[in-house]
């Protein structure tokens, strides 16, 4: 061991940046262009039904992608420390206060902040922080808010939830028709369904090419490519994307190409990326061979959208969200991704920022141990706060690890 | 010739070495504290390990390093303190299943598979709670050595809670357990109870077998060996030299990587 291993970029990145620097710039200028074409423009959180403000053209930004992007342009901190100074907890979720702390001091920010919204959409199947950080936006920005509540599911979704979701959903439509000045046109949401589930299929596809021994990716290459899903997920541009990005996979699949220079170890991922630090903290295991073939974050976004009434299909995919979902569907994912991708070990990342995520981890590890007979890591930090990253300790749990499944 | 092998522990407190033969026998271990440079610390302790038994550095065929400072040293390979205690461990006590090692600054807990391989770990490396660096401040606070405090946990009559796992704001209940007259002894049996529920509750994630052996310089104290003891509800091993069984174990990976 020992020797540095490269990081193996996929051609596609250049295509990928291309993509995602003309998201931001439009969103950027989009005082310039969206008053004038009755487009408003809304803060939303990962786990909002984007389609359904797709169907009234609402350009939306996602505050949570913008905070893996100060994370990796090291700006995290900082903002942290502006919303901690303002009286914010240091213990809530690092993607909200380093927003929170980006519109307090926009001139620290990447791209000096975020544009003003004009309303904020919180959707609370990943999490309740959510709730209160836009609440705080919008008695900011003096917007209005808008809340879709998701029951947590214990066990399979009900039809008391999906109902009960479902009325939202016809209740932002009378806002959004309110607020746009546009008529709900069910045509035109079926159309932005379909568009998102030919992303969401082929990123199924992608990621499912992971299961070749060698994997031709890798974890960093799956955080990276996942930004269209979330961003631009229900556009054309995203569909093109993925479909590129799937024929270089096969190809290297064809090839049999590995995504390192040699596979030798293969592992699950589960909880967001450590932004911060990604490079370094995945090399401590690329340098030893160790791939992770498979993550169940990025896995959040292959959830196609059913056939049917496009309105009910959305309710129940944004229902059943699986960080809605109980410790055991959460165990029997982790069971099934090992099993599938044929993986050595899984590593969890125990998250300080995102509880709901991170508090069951340590019940659902004994659980896949059990099960599965491999073993499993935690390593604690953050996704995005540099200050939770104990490089030596990290280093010292990963090798010991590693050294466990090498013998 | 005859034929040697070298364990270094390079800790953050303090610096291990232990010497084995073909046969696996411990010829000789020193331990020093390791300051700046664990590294240079190793390389005095080893050159007077050599000396003191009149070999040639020719004859140390194989070294392992392990422990923080693993890494500076210019060892043959630097393996993860883990594996090292595990190997150390398994080789003196073939009943061994869970280690429960707390050194300067962190703690852990392995389980072991028969065999001594390693099945499932679980470390606390953050802060400092629950480590040897707790009762050195702790023992400070109460003007008192460390060595002492296993004595003084012995004499307690009511253990005085520590509830702060944070070490700074568990000084400072110290003092304000001073200031309330409590006894010496009642206020270390606090602080030995407070590192063992810490302990006890890491064992929890790889689930406690027995037999259970307790490693590290703090399995020199006591005090914490009993509190540990009663939290867990089972009896402890400790090894005759807690503090050099990584060193141990990495000797014992020299001699095995070495042979193959
Ligand atoms: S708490 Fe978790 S799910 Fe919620 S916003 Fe933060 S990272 Fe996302």
């Amino acid at each position: 061991m020992g020797q540095q291993r490269r990081y193996k970029q996929l051609e596609s990145t250049a295509q990928l940046k291309k993509l995602i620097t003309r998201y931001y710039a439009l969103s950027r200028y989009h005082r310039l262009w969206g008053r004038p074409l009755k487009r408003p423009l809304a803060w939303v959180t990962s786990g909002a039904p984007v389609e359904l403000l797709r169907a009234f053209k609402i350009h939306s930004v996602y505050p949570e992608q913008y905070g893996a992007l100060c994370s990796t342009s090291k700006a995290t901190l900082g903002l942290c420390q502006e919303a901690e100074a303002a009286g914010y907890s240091p213990d809530l979720c690092s993607y909200a206060t380093s927003n929170i702390g980006s519109v307090l001091k926009a001139d620290i920010a990447p791209m000096k902040g975020l544009p003003k919204p004009d309303l904020v959409v919180a959707c609370n199947n990943i999490c309740g922080t959510v709730l209160k950080w836009y609440e705080a936006l919008a008695r900011h920005f003096q917007v209005p808010l808008i809340v879709i509540d998701t029951p947590f599911l214990t066990g399979d979704m009900t039809d008391h939830a999906k109902e009960y979701v479902l009325e939202q959903f016809k209740d932002l439509i009378s806002q959004m028709e309110k607020l746009t000045g546009r008529n709900f046109n069910p045509g035109e949401l079926g159309k932005i369904s379909d568009l998102s589930n030919e992303a969401v299929g082929l990123w199924k596809e992608i990621r499912g090419l992971c299961r070749a021994k060698p994997s031709p990716l890798n974890g960093p290459d799956l955080f990276i490519h996942m930004a269209p899903i979330v961003v631009l997920r229900g556009t054309r541009e995203a569909a093109d994307y993925y479909r590129l990005l799937k024929d270089e996979v096969k190809k290297r699949v064809e090839r049999e190409e590995s995504a390192l220079e040699e596979e030798k170890i293969r592992l699950v991922w589960d909880n967001i990326a450590i932004w911060s630090n990604m490079f370094k903290f995945f090399k401590m295991f690329s340098e030893r061979g160790a791939c992770f073939v498979t993550d169940t974050y990025t896995g959040g976004w292959s959830m196609e959208i059913a056939p049917g009434d496009p309105l009910e299909s959305l309710a129940a995919t944004y229902t059943e969200v699986f960080l809605n979902r109980s410790p055991e569907f959460r165990a029997k994912q982790i069971i099934d991704l090992i099993k599938e991708f044929k993986a050595d070990g899984f590593v969890m990342h125990s998250n300080r920022s995102c509880k709901p995520y991170s508090l069951v981890q340590e019940v659902i590890r004994k659980r896949v141990m059990q099960e599965t007979g491999v073993p499993g890591l935690v390593v604690e930090a953050d996704m995005a706060d540099p200050r939770a990253f104990a490089e030596e300790p990290i280093r010292n749990r990963v090798q010991a690890f590693l050294e466990t499944l090498s013998d | 010739m005859a034929k040697f092998y070298l364990g270094v522990d390079i800790g953050s407190l303090t610096t291990k070495i232990v010497l084995i033969n073909d046969a696996a026998e411990i010829v000789g271990r020193a331990t020093g504290r390791s300051g700046y440079s664990g590294k240079e610390i190793a390389m005095r302790l080893a050159a007077g390990l050599l000396e003191n038994n009149g070999l040639k550095t020719s004859e140390v065929v194989a070294t392992v390093a392990t422990g923080y400072g693993r890494v500076t040293f210019p060892a043959d390979r630097e393996i993860s303190e883990i594996t090292c205690q595990a190997r150390g461990i398994a080789h003196l006590f073939n009943r061994a299943r869970t280690v429960i090692d707390i050194g300067g600054q962190d703690s852990k807990v392995i389980k072991l598979l028969p065999g001594g391989k390693v099945a499932d770990f679980a470390m606390n490396d953050k802060c400092a709670a629950g480590t040897g660096r707790f009762l050195e401040v702790m023992a400070g606070a109460l003007e008192v050595k460390v060595e002492e405090l296993g004595d003084l946990a012995a004499r307690a009559g009511e253990s005085c809670p520590i509830s702060s796992i944070c070490t700074v704001f568990a000084e400072s209940e110290i003092i304000s357990h001073i200031s309330a007259g409590k006894s010496k002894p009642d206020i270390v049996a606090g602080v030995c109870d407070s590192v063992a529920a810490r302990v006890t509750s890491m064992t929890a994630r790889t689930g406690l077998e027995q037999e259970v052996v307790f490693t590290g310089g703090v399995a020199r104290n006591n005090g914490v060996v009993n509190a540990l003891a009663r939290h867990l509800g089972c009896t402890l091993s400790v090894p005759p030299e807690p503090e050099i069984t990584a060193a141990l174990g990495a000797a014992l990976s020299a001699l095995g990587f070495s042979k193959n």
